[in-house]
């Protein structure tokens, strides 16, 4: 693809269209369990708000999370003719790509589309099927799409490795995966346990990342139990603000459990987890490898040069990060504007580029804001 | 107070003895309930408290003394008396050059948390206090270069705070406290209204509050299967740190430090790069949710300028984040005797991560801001 403005975001959600699933899934297979729009009540309303509604559970607060992409930032929109297609139709999403000076983005999911636990794995793989068929649409419009695909976690592996190089096949380059699967759902094994050996191999071997998005689905049991007397907001701040504790976490349960010395190959991206926690996550790593003699005990990389080698991290408001970058490895660092999000840079994402990167080389500048991504994704 | 080295350790650790408990509580009372070691048929020590093994997998933390690190002792008679007598302690200090240390407790949990989860308050109250008896009659009353840090019963708070007041004016200097006390035993959230009575004490008295990372295994990602035992350690040593994110991130919002603005707040063991990302993380993060506008007057990064401590050991390149934390909020430590302790090569590792470092910032690190805070 061509670079034009020289600004990737790695981290952004992809909505799919009302009648993604709809259109996609049998309907005399799965009836009204089919992910689909529909009218509800909601006491804090007057009018009537639709909400999306799958296996007969009604989700979330609104019809979409895309707050940055309305006129009134803090609105959620509560009908779908509220959502703008620029939002959900990929023609007119490339306009806020333009608009914003975007080259290209990765599109992680924006409900439902991330997990389908309905203690079903036939309705679990259709709806899956479904998403990623939806979502591969998007790459075949422009290849300023980057979608990442969801896992049937609940099929047996073959099947899984199965989607994985189907969904690759339609256009694909990624994956999205859970920080800990064991956590979400009874039965399902940590990502320690041998059982995922054929999807780190296949992964690895069709050359796309392993991604995890923010909490990956982990930062509620590593963390306090929350205040019940904090409002909403105050709420939404502190769940927000400790969800990078997952990738701190995560990071040397990669190194340590011997994973990224077992695929050397396969990377894995923590996207809006910011960077500066990660100097102080290599530097105990490696002080721990030290110390303790760790490559007589097969992990024969020196732990900071096993995160260079593999491991890739997101940032978009940040500077401290920044002027550790060296230190982080300026080769492993993507920018992300988190579209449409509430906490997205959209659509003044240069303003806070120049923000983070007051001061930076301009070869460095390139490579955090397009290069290393277009190296990963292999866009170029 | 006298420096000979120019170094403060913040984050040090006693190891309580076999006698701590069985020379200070009545037997007559306690009977087998009040903490002592008992020998198990395989010749393996361990602490009982209550009828409960205590959670420790040897019989001491004592790693950094022993001759092989990633071995923790199982018999007392291979603990070695650096860690639990205050005279052989005081060498182990001079070795290292390390002219004051900053004691948190072992047996009793990192944070206390061993006696706060005991059912009976009773039982848990005279634990405590022989603790910080102990470190007094023989740490403090040993050597001035010893800064002893009370425990306190968790709940419920008037005795809590009647302890904190018993034991500062007997000598201690900083008053130790789970940070999730609500996952012990059945107390309100940390953040009610039913804790003021903890946070305006040590504002009153001027002695800092300190949350020790470890203490809440349940926020600490567990090695799985297939860990060989020294990677295990590592792993659980570099999480348990990072652990503390969750904690930082509540208090920062919890009005805490709005409301009790002189109160100083110690996150130990904490190092310090993921700190300085979450501080500037949480002033973009709070704006971004409005919470100015919900009555919060200062930003989360000048409420922690204000009032809040990070320690550090290993840590570099991290330092050149310091400014983000604050320079005058660091506290250097050496971490004796954990495993991942600096000991006996505290001077050589502070001097490499302090290298770049203005004359009066290192000052600042190794010594005066601790001296500051613990009123040396």
């Amino acid at each position: 693809m061509e670079i034009k403005f020289g600004l990737i975001s790695s981290d952004s959600h992809g909505q799919l269209g009302r009648d993604a699933y709809v259109s996609r899934m049998s309907k005399a297979q799965w009836g009204e369990r089919i992910p689909h729009v529909i009218e509800v009540c909601d006491d804090k309303y007057k009018f009537p708000v639709e909400r999306w509604v799958v296996n007969g559970e009604i989700q979330g607060s609104n019809v979409c999370n895309c707050p940055t992409a309305m006129p009134n930032r803090s609105y959620y929109p509560q009908r779908w003719e509220e959502v703008p297609p620029e939002v959900y139709e990929p023609g007119q999403r490339l306009k806020a790509l333009d608009r914003d000076r975007i080259d290209a983005e990765v599109l992680f999911p924006n409900g439902p589309g991330g997990t389908f636990f309905y203690d079903d794995a036939d309705f679990e793989l259709a709806c899956v099927r479904a998403y990623n068929d939806a979502l591969a649409e998007f790459r075949q419009v422009s290849d300023r799409f980057i979608p990442l695909a969801a896992i049937p976690f609940m099929s047996p592996m073959k099947t899984i490795v199965a989607e994985v190089e189907r969904a690759v096949s339609t256009g694909h380059l990624g994956i999205n995966m859970l920080g800990d699967p064991s956590v979400g759902l009874k039965g399902l094994k940590n990502l320690g346990d041998p059982s995922w050996a054929p999807l780190w191999s296949v992964c690895q071997e069709l050359g796309i990342g392993v991604h995890m998005h923010a909490s990956a689905g982990l930062a509620g049991k590593l963390s306090l139990p929350q205040w019940q007397g904090y409002s909403h907001r105050q709420s939404h701040c502190v769940s927000t603000l400790r969800n990078f504790c997952t990738a701190t976490q995560f990071v040397p349960f990669l190194i340590f459990s011997g994973l990224l010395e077992r695929y050397p190959r396969l990377n894995w991206v923590f996207a809006e987890t910011g960077l500066g926690w990660v100097s102080s996550v290599l530097e105990a790593c490696d002080f721990e490898w030290d110390k303790r003699h760790l490559w007589t005990e097969g992990i024969r990389t020196r732990p900071s040069d096993q995160f260079r080698r593999q491991i890739y991290v997101d940032f978009w408001f940040e500077t401290v990060g920044i002027q550790l970058r060296d230190y982080i490895g300026v080769d492993n660092i993507l920018w992300e504007s988190d579209f449409p999000h509430i906490t997205s840079t959209y659509p003044r994402s240069w303003d806070a580029v120049e923000h983070s990167l007051a001061g930076v080389s301009s070869a460095d500048r390139e490579k955090v804001l397009y290069r290393n991504a277009a190296r990963l994704y292999r866009l170029v | 107070m006298e420096l000979n080295h120019g170094l403060i350790s913040a984050d040090d650790h006693v190891q309580e003895h076999p006698r701590v408990w069985t020379d200070r509580m009545s037997k007559s009372k306690w009977g087998d309930r009040l903490p002592h070691i008992e020998r198990a048929a395989d010749g393996r020590d361990c602490w009982v408290v209550d009828g409960q093994p205590m959670p420790l997998t040897g019989v001491a933390w004592s790693n950094a003394a022993n001759s092989d690190r990633a071995q923790e002792p199982t018999r007392w008679e291979d603990v070695s008396p650096m860690v639990y007598s205050a005279p052989e302690r005081l060498r182990a200090l001079d070795m290292d050059g390390i002219d004051y240390s900053i004691l948190y407790p072992n047996v009793s949990g990192v944070a206390g948390e061993v006696f706060g989860k005991l059912a009976d308050a009773g039982l848990e109250l005279a634990c405590v206090q022989a603790y910080n008896d102990w470190l007094i009659d023989e740490w403090a009353g040993v050597s001035s270069r010893f800064v002893p840090q009370c425990i306190v019963p968790i709940w419920p708070m008037e005795q809590t705070v009647a302890e904190i007041r018993r034991a500062v004016a007997k000598g201690h200097k900083g008053v130790i406290y789970p940070a999730s006390p609500m996952e012990l035993r059945k107390v309100p959230h940390i953040n009610d209204s039913a804790y003021d009575p903890l946070w305006a004490v040590c504002q009153d008295l001027d002695v800092p509050l300190c949350f020790h990372a470890g203490a809440s295994p349940k926020i600490q990602m567990r090695p799985t299967d297939g860990f060989a035992p020294p990677v295990a350690a590592a792993f659980s040593s570099v999480v348990r740190s990072v652990s503390s994110i969750a904690v930082l991130a509540n208090f920062l919002i919890s009005r805490v430090l709005q409301r009790f603005p002189t109160l100083k707040v110690v996150f130990a063991e904490s190092s310090l790069g993921w700190g300085a990302y979450e501080i500037e993380y949480a002033d973009y993060q709070s704006a971004a949710d409005g919470l100015p506008g919900e009555g919060y007057p200062l930003k989360p990064s000048e409420l922690f300028h204000r009032q809040c401590y990070f320690t550090c050991w290993y840590d570099r390149m991290s330092l050149r984040a310091r400014h983000y934390l604050g320079t005058a909020n660091i506290l250097w430590s050496s971490n004796f005797p954990m495993a991942n302790s600096t000991w006996p090569n505290t001077r050589q590792h502070t001097a490499l991560s302090l290298v770049d470092l203005p004359e009066a910032e290192k000052r600042q690190i190794q010594w005066e801001n601790a001296a500051k805070l613990y009123s040396l």
